[in-house]
C-alpha cells in the first residue's frame, strides 16, 4: 500500500523558496515545479506548486511534515 | 549491436556523429498553431507522466502497462551514458556549448545553480542555445557560453568528483545536453534504476572491469558507484563490479588509486552487447 501524502496548496505558497520538504526528505520523494511556463518571462514564485511525486518511495518517516513551517503537509498510509 | 548507431551512427558511435549537432534552427509553425498561446508546460509536465506510473505501482499489470506507455514516449528524447573519453570527443564537436543550471537538480532538491552561489553542472548543447532567452524559466540561473577546452575541463572535473556524464537528446537523435548526474537528482538515472525506464537513459558503449591482481580492496570505487553496481568482497579484500549492473561511466576507474578498473567495449562481450 502507497503512502498518501497530501499537500495543501493554500498553506503551501511559495515551495521553491521554502524548500525545506524538498530538502530534509532521506527519499528524494517530492519534486517542485512551475505551474506554467511563459515565454520572456520569469515564471512567479506563487506559481510553483511541490508534489509528492515518487511517493512509492517514502518510508513515512513523517520529517517532511515536522520540518514545514505552515503545516501544509500530510502523510498517512491506506486509502482511508 | 547498438540500434543508435545502426540508425544514426557513421561507422561510429551515434553520438560522435556530427550530423546529430545539427537540429535545424528554425521550424516551420502551421499558421493555426501560432495563434494558440504559448505556454509551455514542460517542467511539470514530466511529473505529470511519472505520477499516474506510481499510482499504479500496486497493480503490476496496470505498472507494466504504464511503464511501457512512459518508455515509448522517452525513446523520442534517449539519454545515453557516455565515459569521459567519448564525452570530450563530443564537446569537440558540438558548438555552441553552455553552462546551465540542472533542471532535475533543480525540481528534486529546489536548488539553483547559478554560478555564483553553486556552480552550473549541466552542459547544453546546439544552435537551440543561441534562442535561451526566449525561455527564461527554463535556464532559470542564465547560461554560460563557454569554449570547448572549457567544456573538456567542466567535464573532467564533475566526473573527477564522481559524476556520470549522460548525453541527453532532445528529438532523437539531436543531441541537446551533456549532462553530470547523480543519483537521486537526476530523474533519468532515477527512472532507469527505481523504475526500469530504459530510453530515458541507456548504458554506455562500455563497461568495467576489476583486474584483481592490481586491486588492492581499498574501497574507493565502492562509494562512487551511482548505479549500485559496486561491492566489496569484504575477506577477499577486493572489489567486485557487476557488470551486468554497470552502465560504463567510469567514474570507478577514474578514482582508483591503483588504475586497476578498465572500460572495456560491451560490444565485444557477447553476454552484454545486447544489454543496454
Amino acid at each position: 500500500m502507497l503512502p498518501q501524502i497530501t499537500i495543501d496548496k493554500e498553506k503551501c505558497t511559495t515551495p521553491f523558496e521554502c524548500k525545506k520538504c524538498l530538502q530534509v526528505c532521506p527519499q528524494a520523494v517530492f519534486a517542485v515545479g512551475p505551474t506554467k511556463v511563459d515565454r520572456f518571462k520569469e515564471t512567479d514564485p506563487r506559481d510553483y506548486e511541490v508534489q509528492a511525486v515518487f511517493r512509492d518511495k517514502c518510508t513515512v518517516c513523517m520529517d517532511c511534515v515536522k520540518v514545514c513551517p505552515n503545516g501544509a503537509i500530510r502523510v498517512k498510509i491506506g486509502d482511508s | 549491436m547498438c540500434e543508435l548507431c545502426e540508425q544514426f551512427g557513421k561507422d561510429n558511435r551515434w553520438y560522435l556523429n556530427p550530423d546529430n549537432y545539427a537540429r535545424p534552427f528554425y521550424r516551420k509553425i502551421e499558421k493555426d498553431k501560432q495563434k494558440e498561446p504559448m505556454i509551455l508546460d514542460e517542467l511539470r509536465s514530466p511529473f505529470n507522466q511519472i505520477k499516474p506510473m506510481i499510482d499504479v505501482k500496486d497493480n503490476p499489470e496496470a505498472f507494466e502497462k504504464a511503464k511501457e506507455e512512459f518508455s515509448k514516449a522517452w525513446e523520442r528524447s534517449v539519454g545515453q551514458v557516455v565515459s569521459l573519453e567519448d564525452a570530450k570527443k563530443m564537446a569537440e564537436i558540438a558548438q555552441p556549448i553552455a553552462k546551465i543550471d540542472c533542471l532535475c537538480r533543480r525540481s528534486v532538491r529546489a536548488t539553483l545553480e547559478d554560478g555564483e552561489q553553486r556552480p552550473r553542472s549541466c552542459l547544453a548543447t546546439g544552435v537551440g542555445m543561441f534562442r535561451w532567452e526566449e525561455w527564461p524559466e527554463r535556464y532559470k540561473g542564465g547560461v554560460e557560453f563557454i569554449s570547448t577546452a572549457e567544456a573538456i575541463s567542466h567535464i573532467q572535473h564533475w566526473h573527477k568528483r564522481g559524476m556520470v556524464i549522460a548525453l541527453m537528446a532532445f528529438g532523437t537523435p539531436y543531441i541537446g545536453g551533456i549532462c553530470l548526474c547523480d543519483y537521486p537528482d537526476c530523474l533519468a538515472i532515477r527512472m532507469r534504476l527505481d523504475y526500469g525506464i530504459k530510453p530515458i537513459l541507456l548504458k554506455g558503449h562500455e563497461v568495467a572491469k576489476v583486474n584483481y591482481d592490481e586491486c588492492i580492496g581499498c574501497g574507493t570505487c565502492v562509494e562512487r558507484c551511482q548505479f549500485g553496481a559496486i561491492k566489496m568482497e569484504v575477506t577477499l579484500k577486493k572489489t567486485n563490479i557487476d557488470m551486468t549492473r554497470c552502465f560504463g561511466c567510469g567514474v570507478c576507474a577514474n578514482a582508483c588509486p591503483q588504475n586497476a578498473i578498465s572500460l572495456i567495449d560491451r560490444e565485444k562481450l557477447p553476454g552484454l552487447r545486447e544489454e543496454w
